[in-house]
């Protein structure tokens, strides 16, 4: 099986008409399936969050093959993950996406359990702490992307699970759980 | 015998004849009461047979293929009904009827992938896969015998040829001459271009687009646009190399 790094790639990644983008139907229905998976996966293992289009994503090139998407390709299956609530535009251009290879009601339930296995309960930590401290080193959180972090964070604060504070600079940007 | 002049002569010839007629006829009797008391023993030790190999009938897919042949021989079919003698003493029914339904699964999983089209070896490798521990190995003969059952279903379930290849259909759609080609041409490299098929086929440009957007729009077809000499590709999963394909994973 070929490997992108590490990452163990599924077969149809090597079968060059899936590199172009099907006009029927049911084909196409069915190769955009495959690459929204595969994306999810990809991006999963490797903690990306942003895919940038005109960027060179070694996902979307297959230099055995000698295949690449086209930004056609591109935009359709990152699209298809966008209607289905697990990527978002993150401009008019739809030239930059961002997965959500968790969902963000996901990230929030993470971080809830992170707060738990912490004994944060009632506890303060900051932003800095969470994405880059010891205490997360290990888990899903480290490393998280900043825009992702604070859209769960939102979503915990309305449910009045936690509160944002600001700090005296973005670095010091703390939260105050209440679970 | 003597030949003797006259009517006496003749009415002897005659007499004679007749006794030859006779002779003829019980040799034909005895010949025919004596195959059917062959076929007889013979169908009794094809059952002596059958219930002291049982075992291996079931594991062994030569030897089942082997005993598949035997029972051809004399117009016995262990399958023709799931009840009865045969299939009781052998529970073979039930091994083909299991077969067909998982043969019918895969077919089904596959559909999205190939267009309703599979190669016979793929499958096989796909079921074998799927069975693993399963109470012995299923051979390709197993997988032609429990389609061959498929098709009183009226599935649409046919196993075709192309080339040296065999395939399996499991969608209604009929293939015609000019799309076995194709798929025959499809076999070297597991996709041809239009100009391939214009050359190797002598057909007209018209025919072979055709030829060729019906078998994309059946979903038996893929097309690919990135080669860098620009020429799009029609692939045929149906002929691909098992590894090229996915799924199997997930099968």
């Amino acid at each position: 099986m070929q490997k992108l790094g590490e990452f163990k790639l599924p077969h149809f990644f090597n079968y060059p008409p899936y590199f172009t983008l099907q006009p029927v139907r049911d084909t196409r229905e069915k190769q955009i399936q495959l690459w929204k998976e595969l994306i999810l996966d990809y991006c999963k293992i490797q903690k990306l969050f942003v895919i940038a289009l005109e960027e060179e994503f070694p996902l979307f090139t297959n230099t055995v093959t000698e295949r690449s998407l086209t930004n056609e390709a591109r935009e359709a299956f990152l699209s298809a993950l966008v209607s289905e609530g697990r990527a978002e535009w993150m401009d008019k251009g739809h030239r930059k996406c961002l997965i959500l290879w968790h969902r963000i009601q996901d990230w929030a339930d993470i971080l809830l359990q992170f707060a738990k296995d912490n004994g944060l309960e009632d506890g303060v930590v900051t932003i800095e702490e969470i994405r880059f401290g010891t205490e997360s080193q290990g888990t899903e959180l480290h490393g998280i992307d900043r825009t992702i972090l604070n859209r769960a964070l939102k979503l915990l604060e309305q449910k009045g699970k936690l509160v944002v504070f600001k700090g005296t600079s973005t670095d010091d940007e703390g939260i105050k759980f209440s679970v | 015998m003597r030949r003797r002049p006259g009517i006496g002569g003749l009415q002897t010839a005659a007499a004679a004849r007749d006794q030859y007629k006779k002779l003829g006829e019980n040799v034909a009797k005895t010949r025919t009461d004596m195959m059917r008391e062959q076929l007889s023993t013979f169908r009794s030790q094809l059952e002596d047979f059958a219930r002291k190999h049982k075992n291996d009938i079931r594991k062994n897919p030569a030897f089942r293929s082997q005993f598949h042949e035997m029972c051809a021989k004399v117009g016995v079919d262990p399958l023709a009904s799931n009840k009865g003698f045969w299939a009781e003493l052998l529970g073979i029914g039930d091994f083909y009827y299991e077969l067909g339904v998982q043969i019918v699964d895969i077919c089904l999983a596959t559909r999205p992938l190939n267009g309703g089209l599979i190669n016979l070896q793929e499958l096989c490798q796909l079921l074998r896969q799927r069975r693993k521990s399963d109470r012995g190995v299923v051979s390709e003969d197993d997988c032609l015998r429990a389609i061959s059952k498929l098709k009183v279903l009226g599935s649409g379930f046919e196993v075709i040829s192309v080339g040296k290849k065999k395939l399996v259909r499991s969608v209604p759609t009929e293939l015609n001459k000019d799309h076995n080609e194709i798929l025959e041409l499809a076999q070297g490299q597991g996709f041809v271009t239009v100009d391939e098929v214009e050359r190797r086929l002598s057909w007209t440009s018209g025919r072979a687009i055709d030829a060729l957007d019906t078998l994309l729009d059946e979903g038996l077809a893929m097309i690919d646009d990135g080669h860098k000499d620009g020429k799009r590709r029609y692939w045929f999963p149906c002929v691909s190399p098992i590894s090229s394909l996915t799924g199997i994973d997930s099968l």
